[in-house]
């Protein structure tokens, strides 16, 4: 029987069979529910989730974007300081050995340790978490980079030294292209860090966003209303990843995805 | 006649640890403008080295000398002066073959529309038609090898060092690649200095083949090659031709054996420790 499934589903196409899933894994919670009567305060059913979740639209949508916009901020602004930091890495040897062991170092200290600084630092706006978000994705970025630029080969640097170029020229027209695939890789890493650091940015402190919606709901018991806002957290994380793998299947194609 | 370029008592050392090993011992040659001079010798016998020094890319040891049209050249002057073509292709996927074919150009300073307008003038020429906005993925390993090829005619300069660009190809391919190579030499009249493994291939194109000796490395033989050109594919079977072959195999030969020599007794020589 299950493979006589198995068998007739082979012939649909990739959207299909994850649209089959994703309803299936929706009616098992739906069902599980109402079969073992579990209690709202533990698991609510999916209707009354998504219920939920639709007659507080407009705030659950608010608390979206606000955190995303938080979270994009960062990442834009890690992604840059990222690619930098890389190429100066990758240029500089002294500097590499110098400042990439406190790199590191930065990245074994959990954010939580210190949240509470960046609010006194940077106050309860929009500034702090994208500090926050900045903060866990510059680093992935960077070592990305830098062992992108690494993958050159000295024959290849060579060539176009041939062809009388500047190091600046190497740079820009075989290193980082180079380099590119790999700094994509890390984008998709960074952007889902962004995202919680936004989110843990607003627990320390925020009057919007998903981690307020998150927060407010653990503590009023808003059981339906908690779901409701981990699932779309978990949706935004998913748009926010295939966001990205669209970019690098548009901008780095020439290298199949590591 | 001044020649093109000239090499005199060229030598190169590298450091190795506590020892310094000698790649090139000696090395003089000279090519004449418009000469097409191949290059044959055992592995490891520093047909790299001597490139890397032609190119620029290394300095040769102190009293080794270069000139180019008569003019002494140090070694830091000669980055940007040698068309070179390395053994891999080195093609970047993610430019097309039209911009991968003006790159050395584009980097020479030729503003990239011009660059793509000449490069579309030849492209005839370099069998591409067609291909201009294939990727290198897209294609066979002959075609590569010809993308590459025009890159490095496309960076005009006079003198043109091919290291093995047919080394990685199928004997029928590496032989339609050599009679068009040659092709297009005798329309673009540049000094060829050109490495290979394959003797056959070395007569075939060369007025001269230099025979390299194994290491340290300096020009050991050096034989005229008097077949007329154009060269049509059945002058292999010559009589000529094939009396160059049988010197060429056993000279050739000598110096493989002696590389291979030494390559054992330093491995007994690293066993004792």
């Amino acid at each position: 029987m299950m493979a006589r499934i198995m068998m007739a589903m082979r012939g649909l196409s990739k959207v299909a069979t994850q649209l089959i899933a994703l309803l299936s894994l929706m009616l098992v919670w739906e069902v599980t529910t109402h079969l073992f009567q579990i209690s709202e305060d533990k698991l609510p059913s999916l209707s009354v989730v998504l219920a939920t979740a639709w007659s507080g639209r407009v705030a659950l949508l608010d608390a979206v974007l606000t955190t995303v916009f938080e979270a994009l901020i960062g990442l834009v602004a890690g992604i840059a300081f990222g690619v930098l930091s890389g190429i100066a890495f990758s240029s500089f040897r002294l500097l590499e050995r110098m400042l990439l062991p406190y790199f590191i170092a930065s990245q074994a200290v959990p954010i939580i340790a210190f949240g509470a600084i960046i609010i006194i630092w940077f106050g309860n706006g929009i500034a702090s978490k994208a500090v926050i978000a900045f903060y866990l994705s510059f680093f992935p970025v960077a070592v990305n980079t830098l062992g992108g630029i690494r993958r050159v080969s000295q024959d290849e640097i060579g060539l176009l030294r041939t062809f009388g170029a500047s190091r600046l020229t190497i740079l820009w027209k075989l290193q980082l292209p180079t380099a590119l695939p790999p700094i994509f890789t890390a984008i998709r890493i960074g952007a889902g860090l962004a995202l919680v650091g936004a989110i843990v940015g607003e627990w320390f402190g925020a009057s919007r966003g998903l981690g307020v919606v998150l927060l407010t709901a653990m503590f009023d018991n808003q059981v339906p209303q908690l779901w409701a806002a981990i699932l779309l957290t978990g949706l935004t994380g998913t748009v926010l990843f295939w966001v990205v793998v669209a970019l690098q299947r548009k901008i780095a194609w020439w290298q199949a995805e590591v | 006649m001044t020649p093109k370029i000239r090499l005199q008592n060229v030598s190169k050392s590298f450091a190795v640890g506590p020892k310094s090993i000698r790649t090139l011992e000696d090395v003089n040659l000279s090519l004449k403008g418009g000469d097409f001079v191949t290059l044959v010798g055992p592995s490891g016998c520093g047909k790299s080295t001597l490139f890397n020094i032609l190119v620029g890319l290394t300095a040769p040891d102190q009293g080794g000398e270069l000139y180019i049209d008569g003019a002494l050249q140090p070694a830091d002057h000669l980055l940007g002066r040698v068309a070179f073509m390395p053994q891999r292709d080195m093609l970047m996927p993610w430019r097309t073959v039209l911009d991968n074919a003006i790159l050395a150009a584009e980097i020479d300073g030729v503003p990239k529309a011009e660059a793509r307008k000449r490069a579309l003038a030849s492209i005839d020429r370099f069998g591409l038609r067609g291909f201009e906005n294939h990727y290198p993925n897209q294609l066979s390993g002959g075609m590569r090898q010809r993308v590459a090829l025009m890159r490095t005619f496309m960076f005009e300069r006079e003198i043109m060092l091919l290291d093995e660009p047919f080394g990685a190809l199928d004997a029928l391919t590496r032989a339609l690649m050599q009679r068009w190579l040659l092709d297009v030499w005798e329309g673009a009249k540049r000094t060829v200095l050109f490495i290979t493994h394959d003797i056959d291939e070395a007569i075939f194109l060369g007025d001269r083949v230099l025979v390299m000796s194994a290491r340290p490395g300096h020009i050991k033989t050096e034989l005229q090659v008097p077949l007329p050109r154009p060269r049509h594919p059945d002058v292999i079977t010559s009589p000529t031709f094939v009396d160059l072959k049988r010197t060429l195999l056993t000279a050739v030969e000598d110096e493989s054996r002696k590389a291979f020599a030494a390559i054992n007794q330093q491995q007994l020589g690293s066993e004792k420790f």
